[in-house]
């Protein structure tokens, strides 16, 4: 499988702003401008969700587009794939809005669109160099990379944490 | 020159299969018989077919979801008639003779005709299985205007929605007090049976068919036990599925229903594995032998099935005798893992309001989930599946299991 | 990409662009970088719906998610940005009244001859205002009327048997008749600042449309705020003529001793004035050609429509300033001063002296400047100025050479003796008449600040630039009127090339017979922004004239460039005062959907004003050009 980059949550950094959904539900509107897409018909949808873990935990669950996805071998229609870059993606013309795909994700990260009837879920922003959350984060608790990158990071943050004695 | 890998069977479980095996085995031949006439397709799409949302080409399996894979060749319209295990060949029914080096048996179920009804065999009967069942459907529901439907499952339901969207009188003639009753308790349906009612569905529970009553066109009436006749054009018959293992019962493959398999869905006999509708396979909550009919089990047995034929050794993590998800009118639903608890010795947990259901089930101590049904609001469903499932401690999460607040950070 | 160009984007104005390119080289970071590093901002902030209003929260509505959100408390999407807003407005109040109130003692202290510094420069201004007030003027000595004007505008801010009269004696009658009927006559200006935080405290006022009638209460309390403060300052300072001055940066002198007045209120200003004028010498002693004293921002404005002293830039550029490493002191009062100009001071070797009580800023020096001690105040913190420049007397500095003409100091009064030299017997004949005649489309009031969202002045040049062409005349105020002047706005000889046919005519026959051998400048410069009470009393005076109200009256607002909370009670008053107001940056408070129709549409209804907002500065022009359209067609004009 190629190197794909992918979305990572730093958790220890994220102040639970919920800034990333509102980027979100603008880029996956139709004007991808805030104050004309909340008058929007139907509302532009999130497909991230921020939850809180007592006592201070803030935790940004998206799709994790999971190389074994359970959603594109549940799917009873045929509407979930794997793109050419590497995401899980719903084809909405051919979701019925069955929900079996809501039944399987052990992330509870694909969201029922009530309107439309069909499933969405994060689609990494395709026509976007950096998804619109990541891009969006004021604290960068959201990291676009690829997994080798991004373990290399965390490897170098957690040797200088133990050299200095310092967290990073 | 690779193994040839045989499967018996073109849906969910066999192709599942299929596509692993390609995926895993580049070099293996790969032939899938299948006695239908179409090439395989998704059918749990096939109400659709019945009311004209979708063609047969909107639904074709090949190149979609998990069916990516190239190489797999499909033997439409090619029953098997005998199978012998040494040496190793199948025999289909036009007498040629098909060695293998793995076997799979994914010959799935078909549709339970109760003896008791009288004329089952009558023209406008029908039971919805197949593509071709639902094209003959669709045909014959252009002379229909009332259609009687026989059993209260899901199926039938997807199919009774599929007509009246159509405009066609539907009556659901349902033995058990509620709909759905392999799904949830009766009491626990009420959300569901409101959203059918006000569908325009007609119900009536508690009642079954005694005959079905024919003219020169076919079907024209459905007698009922309470005595009362109820004039239609079209019967559906909807009351459970049955394995297909005609053909292995002569064999030595060990069969209790379905095809008995191990761990990692193999049969008795050496090479030879089962999966889907047909194979027996276990439920990881209750630990009973169970067979399913879910699209969505029999493509994961499917999967786990073409590893192991691989090579690769899979471990088949079973399934919840009750599972499923969808929407009838408006009215989403999930049902898995223990919901049935009447007179049970379990923990309940049950919440309702105007428009949302939800009743979780606990093991006796309290310590394990078994079970949960989510009505109108379904939201982290597949969290429940993997508590159960996976039988994940829940002592820091039980409160938000309960509450409906459970999310992935609680797992973390 | 040149620098220039890159640089397009933070503003239009070359002499700052010089600046920002400086600051790059010298690594000193600026709004535009602290703009730039706060990207992207907070979307909930943004719109309105975050509320911090009580210690359950933050609360944040979410505007994509279905059906109706609240906060914890209850609170709707709509009450949360009507709360939001009312506090907004009662701030911009509290700072401008803050501001007159100010006034108001230094005067009474006066009267009292505790404040030897400052004295009655405009009796005749005095007598005018006190007789609005219902103060017995004849045969009365000037100290003793300035003492009873200095009590009415002191009791003006507590709740009292009449309602604020700096308000209700300014409007014309029907507008009064209008404010009583919605029940938004202020009863004190500081009683209704001290309501809305009442209303908009945790379980209070959750009534969307209460909540806005609240607001709308306290804008006209700021309009009396505003009014007061221009007031008594014309009574203390002088009321403005015209003066021929010029701005920019380029009139810093990197001879001279420079010291920048910025902030306000010109209690401070004016005595500043004074004593640099008496430490000239001191100045040239220490090898400095003199003392060169200019304004920023508004402080700018009142000392250049009384004094003719230069401004130097205005709003978001107040760092450009101290970058040309030419300023010996910056000295500040209040309002609109960035904390980081102590910081770049520091950067360039100067410093920032503060000197009022509620405003000192970490790495600033504080000279307390106190009304009865003002001179002496002023003496030491020009002492500072002198030291510092012998400290850089020897650097280099960068002053572009960039810098403007201007003529300024167009109080209502002079505007009126402007025209009386057309007709002395009915000065305001020959502008109603060119207004009916189509000469004059109507007038627009141009307000606000620089916001560094917006290149800095681009919306006030285009949109300027469209309307004088269309034969709008346009006045200005605050950082507006800084903006404008920057670009040639206020240069008379760029009057006939900006100007319609119309317009350019109207204003070159008042120049002509005022003795000027010319036009008047394209944009007229009415002073800081509480003189924005300048354009209210033009635009009453009008409407009493045509026996209308002020919300026929082809006259708009806008504010295109807003930052401070004070540009949104302005705007606010402009909306009670029945103007259609045009706002160039998202208000927070678009994430409720009922305030938002309401501030944009329904409030025509009440107050026959309503917002207008519009951020592309050429859509937002024609808007206000269809408006005054709307409102000729009203009154029968062509």
């Amino acid at each position: 499988m190629p190197d794909y980059k992918e979305i990572f949550v730093k958790t220890d950094i994220c102040t639970g702003c919920n800034t990333c959904k509102l980027a979100c539900a603008v880029e996956h509107s139709k004007t991808k401008n805030l104050f004309e897409a909340m008058f929007e018909t139907p509302k532009p949808k999130s497909r991230l969700y921020v939850e809180w873990v007592p006592e201070n935990t803030r935790i940004p669950v998206l799709c994790r587009h999971c190389e074994d996805a359970p959603c594109i071998n549940a799917c009873i229609s045929g509407a979930i794939t794997r793109s050419d870059q590497g995401t899980v993606v719903t084809d909405t013309d051919k979701c019925i809005g069955c929900w079996t795909c809501v039944m399987v994700c052990p992330y509870g990260v694909i969201g029922r669109d009530k309107a439309l009837h069909k499933a969405y879920r994060c689609d990494r922003c395709p026509d976007l160099e950096v998804p619109a959350c990541v891009a969006s984060c004021p604290t960068k608790a959201l990291v676009y990379e690829s997994v080798d990158t991004f373990s290399a990071d965390r490897r170098k943050a957690v040797s200088k944490e133990l050299v200095t004695g310092k967290g990073v | 020159m690779g193994n040839h890998y045989v499967i018996v069977g073109g849906s969910a479980a066999g192709m599942a299969a299929a596509h692993t095996l390609r995926k895993k085995d580049k070099a293996g031949i790969i032939t899938v018989l299948s006695d239908e006439k179409s090439p395989p397709y998704f059918r749990p799409m096939i109400p659709y077919i019945i009311n004209g949302k979708k063609k047969a080409s909107h639904i074709t399996l090949s190149g979609n979801g998990m069916f990516t894979e190239q190489g797999i060749d499909v033997r439409t319209d090619t029953a098997v008639s005998a199978l012998d295990t040494a040496p190793k060949t199948v025999t289909t029914k036009s007498g040629e003779a098909i060695p293998y080096d793995r076997l799979l048996f994914a010959t799935g179920s078909r549709p339970y005709m109760p003896e008791t009804i009288k004329g089952l065999d009558t023209k406008g009967v029908f039971s919805l299985k197949t593509l071709a069942d639902a094209m003959a459907m669709a045909r014959r529901l252009q002379d229909t205007n009332h259609v009687v439907m026989l059993g209260g499952g899901i199926l039938n339901l997807k199919a009774a929605f599929a007509m009246l969207e159509k405009g066609i009188r539907v009556t659901l003639v349902v033995y058990s007090p509620e709909v759905l009753s392999q799904l949830m308790e009766p009491e626990d349906a009420f959300l569901i049976r409101k959203a059918l009612d006000n569908a325009g569905l007609e119900i009536m529970t508690r009642c079954s068919a005694t005959d079905v009553v024919t003219d020169a066109g076919g079907v024209c009436a459905v007698a009922l036990s309470n005595g009362k006749e109820l004039p239609c054009q079209m019967v559906c018959v909807g009351k459970g599925v049955i394995p297909n293992t005609d053909f292995i019962q002569k064999s030595n493959i060990k069969i209790n229903k379905g095809i008995l398999v191990d761990k990692h869905t193999a049969c008795n006999v050496k090479d030879t594995f089962a999966a889907g509708d047909v194979a027996v396979t276990h439920d990881p909550v209750t630990g009973e032998k169970v067979t399913t009919a879910l699209w969505t089990n029999a493509v994961e047995m499917g999967i786990c099935a073409g590893l192991n034929m691989a090579g690769i050794k899979t471990r088949y993590t079973g399934t919840f005798g009750i599972m499923n998800a969808t929407q009838v009118a408006a009215e989403p639903f999930v049902s898995m893992g223990v919901v049935h608890t009447r007179n049970k010795d379990v923990e309940v947990y049950i919440e309702k309001s105007g428009h949302t259901f939800r009743k979780i089930v606990f093991n006796k101590k309290g310590t394990r989930l078994i079970g949960a049904v989510f009505i109108g609001d379904i939201t982290n469903a597949g969290m429940y599946r993997y508590v159960i499932r996976e039988k994940k401690p829940i002592d820091r999460f039980k409160s938000h299991l309960i509450s409906h607040t459970l999310h992935y950070g609680h797992f973390m | 990409m040149s620098d220039n160009q890159q640089f397009q984007k933070f503003t239009s104005d070359p002499a700052v662009m010089q600046m920002i390119a400086k600051a790059k080289e010298k690594n000193i970071p600026t709004v535009w970088n602290r703009y730039e590093q706060m990207l992207p901002q907070c979307g909930f902030g943004e719109t309105g719906l975050c509320c911090r209003h009580c210690l359950q929260g933050p609360c944040r509505i979410n505007p994509f998610e279905e059906g109706a959100k609240t906060g914890i408390c209850g609170a709707t999407a709509d009450v949360m940005v009507a709360r939001g807003l009312d506090r907004a407005i009662a701030a911009g109040t509290a700072a401008h009244s803050g501001h007159a109130k100010h006034l108001a003692h230094t005067l009474l202290k006066m009267t009292q001859g505790k404040a030897r510094d400052y004295k009655i420069t405009d009796p005749v201004k005095l007598k005018k205002v006190a007789a609005r007030m219902n103060i017995a003027v004849d045969d009365r000595k000037d100290n003793e009327i300035a003492r009873d004007v200095a009590l009415a505008a002191l009791a003006d801010f507590h709740e009292k048997e009449t309602p604020v009269m700096w308000a209700a004696s300014v409007v014309t009658p029907g507008r009064v008749k209008v404010l009583s009927g919605l029940g938004i006559v202020p009863k004190g200006i500081d009683h209704e600042i001290s309501e809305i935080m009442h209303r908009t405290l945790y379980g209070v006022d959750a009534d969307p449309v209460n909540l806005l009638l609240g607001g709308l209460r306290c804008s006209v309390a700021d309009l009396a705020g505003c009014y007061m403060g221009t007031d008594l300052a014309d009574i203390l300072f002088g009321t403005p003529t015209p003066q021929v001055t010029c701005a920019n940066l380029g009139t810093l002198k990197s001879g001279s001793v420079n010291v920048a007045l910025h902030g306000h209120n010109p209690v401070l200003s004016e005595v500043i004035v004074q004593v640099a004028e008496a430490m000239q010498d001191e100045a040239i002693q220490a090898g400095a050609d003199g003392i060169n004293v200019v304004g920023i921002c508004c402080t700018g404005n009142e000392l250049m429509e009384r004094h003719g002293i230069p401004s130097c830039t205005h709003s978001v550029s107040q760092e450009m300033a101290l970058l040309t490493g030419a300023i010996d002191v910056m000295i500040v009062d209040y309002q609109c001063i960035m904390p980081s100009v102590a910081s770049v001071a520091e950067c360039m070797g100067t410093k920032v002296i503060t000197t009022m009580d509620i405003c000192k800023i970490t790495g600033a020096t504080h000279i307390e400047v106190k009304d009865e001690t003002a001179a002496e105040n002023a003496k030491q913190a020009l002492t500072h100025a002198i030291s510092s420049f012998k400290a850089r007397k020897n650097r280099k500095t960068d002053i572009p050479e960039i810098k403007n003409t201007v003529v300024a100091g167009f109080s209502t009064e002079s505007i009126v003796a402007a025209l009386s030299k057309l007709n002395d017997k009915d000065p305001l004949a020959p502008l109603v008449d060119n207004i009916k005649s189509g000469n004059i489309k109507g007038l627009c009031l141009f307000a606000g600040c620089n916001n560094v969202k917006i290149s800095q002045d681009i919306n006030y040049t285009t949109m300027t630039a469209k309307l004088l062409k269309e034969n709008v005349l346009v006045v200005a105020t605050g950082c507006g009127a800084g903006s404008l002047m920057r670009h040639d706005f206020m240069d008379p000889s760029k009057t006939e090339e900006l100007c319609g046919k119309g317009l350019f005519t109207v204003l070159n026959a008042i120049g002509e017979a005022n003795g000027l051998g010319g036009p008047l400048p394209p944009v007229l410069h009415l002073g800081s922004c509480v003189d924005n009470s300048r354009a209210i009393e033009i635009a009453v005076a009008l409407a009493n004239y045509l026996g209308v109200d002020t919300d026929k009256l082809p006259v708009v607002a806008s504010a295109p460039e807003p930052t401070s909370e004070k540009a949104i009670s302005i705007g606010t008053y402009a909306v009670s005062a029945g103007l259609p107001t045009h706002v160039g940056v998202m208000l927070p408070i678009t994430g409720g959907p009922l305030v938002t129709r309401i501030l944009t549409q329904d409030v025509k209804e009440l107050t026959g004003g309503y917002f207008i907002v519009e951020p592309d500065p050429n859509k937002a022009a024609d808007v206000l050009l269809q408006a005054l359209d709307e409102r000729r067609a009203g009154l029968g004009l062509e």
